[in-house]
């Protein structure tokens, strides 16, 4: 039993890992939407007027609420087809990965901005700061520090729903693991296998999210 | 010339909804001068000075600044005139992720526009002048309470302000800091800068003040120079007050 399985695992560890490219991309794309996205959604709530903290409350609510499961067969199946446009499964995974992300990461840093003293943005305005070089030059520097850690749970969070694209037949990590195991019956080997690689990218990320905090912490500061 | 005023307010109001906390204030200062507010927490001194830089909008008044009416609800003017009306809070206010030397040159870049060198220049001139000469790398949280007071003066005094409005500068330090940050304003009293502050500091305020204005309840109650203002009959609220700071505090500053 044993060997069949490594061998299975062997063989199939090539065309799995190059999956885990399409896994990457995936995660660093639904990332990078999520926090260019993340950023003006949490200023908008901080610092918005009513109706655009209402705006952005109801949008954090829809994609917080909705299953991701359901949300990217509705894009993918319902929006795509009623629109008429034509978007492959990899990049209707990014978009709806990062539209969810961006309303986790919206809170992630919405919470940081509020742990901020207030008076340094009434100190800032009183050097003659616009709002908006006060929030760019000082509030956000510190916000995403303090950001750090929990972007770096939101990270593994990615990283683990991304293996949901698998059902839009995107050939990440987990969709070419099923393709072997229904091939070759070598389910345990195998998804053990793909478990390994998901906890390897995890720990990549996370580690190196951490020697970044390290590398960005305001001196004067103990851990 | 010399006695037009630099700021004049003119019937400032402020409430928080039902509750009036300025009804009315004016007041006018002249260059060189040191006004001096003091009274009871909650009387309105805070909510003042934050108003007369609009930090806090008043509901009410005019400011004029060297004659000229400031129009807060434009922008660019609300901006340029903050650049002239530097602001000292009781808590200091760093920014956290800057060290002391970039705390004062950040405005100078970003606001003002200069080049990195003079304001690099610039901002090691006033640390130095408020005596954190050896502190220019130091972050805010390495700094004591008193140096980070001082380092917030610097900040203020690099953006070459024709006024200067200090917000209980001293109030949140430890009894043996007040000195070294009184220090500071005594030099810039000295150098002629104009500033109203309001401070429970009275020693210091009868010794350096031009006038001392007493606010309670969002009114001026009583106002004139020190000697007046704290010995004269007339202003018995003032003594009053005063008499209980005294109590508390002793005689020293």
């Amino acid at each position: 039993m044993m060997p069949e399985g490594l061998i299975a695992v062997f063989q199939a560890l090539p065309y799995i890992l190059q999956g885990s490219f399409v896994t990457i991309g995936i995660v660093l794309g639904a990332m990078g939407f999520g926090l260019a996205m993340g950023i003006p959604l949490a200023l908008g709530q901080v610092y918005g007027s009513p109706p655009v903290r209402v705006a952005v409350r109801i949008y954090v609510w829809f994609f917080r609420g909705v299953p991701l499961l359901v949300l990217l067969f509705l894009f993918y199946f319902g929006f795509c087809s009623l629109l008429d446009i034509n978007l492959s499964a990899f990049t209707v995974s990014v978009a709806v990965l990062g539209l969810i992300s961006a309303a986790y990461q919206s809170q992630i840093f919405r919470g940081a901005i509020a742990s901020l003293p207030a008076g340094q943005l009434k100190a800032a305005r009183a050097l003659g700061m616009s709002d908006a070089k006060a929030v760019w030059f000082i509030i956000l520097p510190q916000a995403l520090r303090l950001s750090i850690p929990a972007w770096s749970n939101e990270y593994s969070i990615v990283l683990k729903d991304s293996a949901v694209a698998y059902a839009l037949g995107v050939a990440e990590i987990m969709a070419r693991t099923h393709f072997v195991a229904t091939r070759t019956y070598q389910h345990l080997p195998l998804y053990l296998a793909a478990g390994t690689i998901y906890l390897i990218l995890t720990y990549a990320g996370t580690r190196g999210l951490r020697l970044l905090e390290n590398k960005v912490r305001i001196r004067g500061y103990s851990r | 010339m010399e006695n037009d005023p630099i700021l004049r307010i003119e019937d400032i109001k402020k409430a928080y909804r039902a509750r009036e906390i300025l009804k009315g204030i004016s007041l006018s200062i002249s260059k060189g001068e040191l006004k001096v507010l003091i009274g009871p927490s909650g009387g309105g001194k805070s909510t003042l000075l934050q108003c007369i830089n609009f930090l806090v909008m008043p509901d009410g008044g005019d400011v004029w600044l060297e004659g000229r009416k400031v129009n807060p609800h434009r922008k660019r003017e609300l901006y340029g005139y903050r650049q002239q009306v530097g602001m000292i809070f009781q808590d200091f206010n760093l920014f956290d992720h800057l060290s002391a030397l970039q705390n004062v040159q950040i405005a100078l870049l970003r606001v003002k526009g200069m080049d990195k060198k003079s304001a690099r220049e610039r901002a090691v001139a006033e640390l130095e002048r408020v005596g954190l000469g050896k502190h220019i790398d130091h972050y805010p949280a390495q700094l004591s309470g008193g140096q980070k007071q001082r380092v917030s003066i610097a900040r203020a005094l690099a953006m070459d302000p024709k006024v200067m409005l200090l917000d209980e500068p001293t109030s949140a330090l430890d009894p043996e800091l007040i000195g070294e940050v009184l220090a500071v304003i005594k030099n810039l009293v000295a150098n002629g800068m104009t500033m109203i502050m309001a401070t429970h500091q009275i020693s210091f305020s009868s010794a350096f003040a031009t006038e001392i204005i007493f606010m309670e309840d969002g009114l001026i109650v009583e106002q004139g120079p020190p000697s007046k203002i704290l010995s004269s009959a007339e202003c018995a609220r003032t003594k009053e007050f005063c008499s209980k700071i005294y109590d508390l505090h002793g005689e020293g500053n």
